[in-house]
């Protein structure tokens, strides 16, 4: 009975540190690329002033309900996603509410969030909005294919559908399912650029295509809502690599530097590409990343 | 909750704090002044330190920044873009054509005076001002935000038909929607 | 062949069939004919479909004011030979009207519209949409010499009025050229 609530009490200080950590990583980020760029960028906590700035607007417009709730869905979706991720592994608090099969489950709730978005920007009446959420919608299309390959292909190799069993199978091997099963690894990391919208992906959300997409007609507390929606689902999806492929994380100091790892690859790629169209993002996302998934199912299926 | 004069202010000192900090620009350049925000924003004057961004659309933007000459027909497209944009905005008049008529003093198409038809916060003057000079402007802005001073959109709503009046004057065509605040 | 051939060569060839076009020659690659106003789509016909002038490249417009007339120029450009032809006419200016070349070259569109706003010229049998560059325009042409935009402009604007301690901007840049620079700015004194 206690377990439960250290777990309930871990799972809401969870929400609270993936928001903090996500908005930090956003900030780094464009710090890096200006540096990159060779200037000085904004300091590391701009994020933070960006959303509160967001927050004090002092009136909020929308065109109906169907707007005011779409960024509440997408939300919902990345609160979900990291209550159920694992967070620091073998510790009773911060084990999160995870069970049995929560990889199958993760899989379906990560696309329901853009389809709440595409909902919201829909009644807006902006044809703008419209076609920025089919280009979004199309270009996932392309990009789970490969990251459904790489999970079936590990969920078949080790025969378990739960992120903790394959932590535990981790530890028992003494070597990180990255270079165990590398197919479904370097599958996983192609998929994960798209996952990400940075360059050369995010003919989505940038402000010079189309007026921004789907986002064109919210600002203010509609605007705040998805930037901190963006920045836990970010924090979600990066735990959940660390756990898969990087063997967990047994106290905060080493999450942080396992993720800010992963977190370095499609930020710095994005630095020195320009943008794909979205037929030839799909293009991209079915020669390559497919083949490395066939590789990690063949792999799986013979060993 | 206290709902006193002092929690008030403790609260409006961080509010304007962030807002001072953080300003999106909306991407429209409407008259020849708009060759200068692409230096601005880039590389060598960096106007992102300052927590400048380009903005996309008017719901998502801070401040309009009128660069240059205004004509009658870009004058209804501007005063709707700006009523789109939500509380609390600045408007920042760039270059000498928005102070007096500027080059254009005598032509039978631009507009004379800006602040008649919109409130303007700052002026930048100079034909074009140069990044030095606009980054100089941001920054008189943020010291009127941190005082708490630049109040043109409110001093829009209550004059609202003094405003109207010395538009519809100049735009005999006038076609706009109702107003939702 | 040189200029002067090709030159020689279209005089020839236009003035067989245009007996009444008068010519005059520039240095370089530019000849002009002075035609009248009806022989305007049969010329440019035959000048576009025979002798390669395929290009239009401009219509403009001349206001001679002192005389009463405008002055409609044509400029055609052939890619092959290199050489630029002025086709000009001279028409009333109290109620100017011109034939449509349309149907030659589709941009002549929109040069036509921008003469009709403009200047007031009259093209039979144009069709296009009314506004073009000036919206909800009420006044005359603004175009023409004898519409004096400044009186128009202090009519309808309101102008911010001048300063007190307003200086005169001759003097004064005749009083600073003649200061001493400080140092920081000596590298951009000339």
């Amino acid at each position: 009975m206690e377990s439960i609530w250290y777990k309930i009490l871990g799972a809401i200080i969870t929400v609270i540190v993936a928001f903090i950590v996500g908005l930090t990583y956003m900030g780094l980020s464009r710090k890096i690329t200006a540096r990159i760029q060779n200037r000085k960028g904004p300091p590391f906590y701009q994020n933070f002033i960006d959303a509160l700035k967001l927050a004090s607007k002092t009136s909020a417009i929308h065109h109906g309900f169907m707007q005011h709730i779409g960024p509440a869905f997408m939300m919902i979706t990345s609160i979900m996603s990291v209550l159920v991720v694992p967070v620091l592994t073998g510790d009773q608090w911060f084990s999160n509410l995870n069970f049995k099969g929560d990889l199958i489950f993760l899989l379906y709730i990560m696309v329901f969030g853009p389809l709440g978005m595409a909902l919201g920007a829909g009644q807006t009446g902006n044809p703008n909005s419209a076609i920025g959420v089919t280009r979004g919608l199309s270009q996932m299309v392309g990009f789970e294919i490969p990251w459904v390959m790489a999970l079936v292909a590990l969920m078949m190799q080790y025969k378990t559908a739960s992120i903790v069993d394959l932590i535990n199978i981790q530890q028992e091997q003494g070597v990180w399912l990255m270079f165990s099963s590398p197919f479904a690894f370097i599958a996983a990391v192609l998929a994960m650029l798209g996952m990400f919208r940075y360059s050369p992906f995010d003919i989505v959300g940038a402000p010079t295509e189309l007026a921004s997409g789907p986002v064109s007609e919210n600002g203010g507390k509609y605007l705040f809502t998805l930037m901190s929606s963006n920045s836990i689902f970010a924090f979600a999806k990066l735990t959940l690599y660390v756990d898969l492929f990087l063997g967990g994380a047994s106290n905060i100091v080493e999450l942080l530097i396992k993720t800010f790892a992963i977190y370095l690859i499609p930020m710095l790629y994005g630095t020195v590409s320009p943008r794909y169209r979205t037929e030839q993002a799909i293009k991209y996302f079915w020669g390559w990343p497919l083949f490395f998934g066939f590789l990690a199912l063949l792999y799986a299926a013979i060993f | 909750m206290i709902n006193d004069k002092n929690s008030q202010k403790i609260v409006d000192i961080i509010q304007n704090w962030s807002r001072k900090h953080s300003i999106w620009v909306l991407a429209y350049g409407t008259g020849c002044g708009a060759i200068e925000i692409p230096p601005t924003m880039t590389s060598r004057y960096d106007a992102e330190r300052l927590g400048v961004r380009g903005a996309a659309t008017p719901r998502q933007a801070d401040v309009l920044l009128i660069t240059g000459y205004l004509t009658t027909k870009t004058l209804k497209r501007v005063i709707r873009v700006y009523e789109q944009m939500q509380d609390p905005k600045y408007v920042i008049g760039f270059g000498s054509c928005t102070i007096n008529g500027g080059m254009y003093y005598d032509s039978y198409n631009t507009i004379k005076v800006l602040d008649k038809y919109l409130p303007v916060d700052v002026y930048i003057n100079g034909c074009m001002p140069r990044p030095e000079a606009v980054l100089a402007g941001f920054g008189k802005l943020q010291q009127l935000i941190a005082e708490g001073k630049a109040n043109g959109a409110t001093k829009y709503k209550e004059n609202l038909e003094w405003y109207r009046g010395n538009q519809k004057k100049i735009i005999p065509n006038w076609v706009m929607p109702e107003y939702n605040w | 062949m040189n200029m002067q051939e090709i030159k020689e060569n279209l005089i020839t060839h236009v003035k067989a069939n245009f007996p009444e076009a008068a010519e005059k020659e520039f240095d370089g690659n530019r000849l002009d004919f002075n035609v009248d106003k009806q022989c305007i789509p049969s010329i440019l016909t035959y000048l576009k479909d025979r002798l390669g002038y395929i290009h239009l490249s401009h219509i403009a417009c001349v206001d001679w004011l002192e005389e009463g007339e405008f002055e409609i120029i044509f400029i055609v450009w052939s890619p092959e030979e290199k050489m630029k032809v002025f086709i000009r006419t001279r028409i009333d200016r109290e109620k100017p009207v011109m034939p449509n070349i349309d149907m030659i070259w589709r941009q002549a569109n929109t040069y036509e519209r921008e003469l009709r706003e403009m200047f007031g010229v009259e093209f039979i049998g144009l069709e296009a949409p009314d506004e073009f560059l000036l919206e909800d325009w009420g006044g005359p042409p603004p175009m023409r010499r004898d519409f004096d935009t400044e009186a128009y402009a202090d009519d309808t604007f309101w102008h911010r009025p001048g300063r007190e301690d307003a200086l005169d901007v001759r003097e004064e840049i005749i009083r600073r050229s003649r200061e001493e620079i400080p140092d920081f700015a000596k590298k951009y004194s000339r």
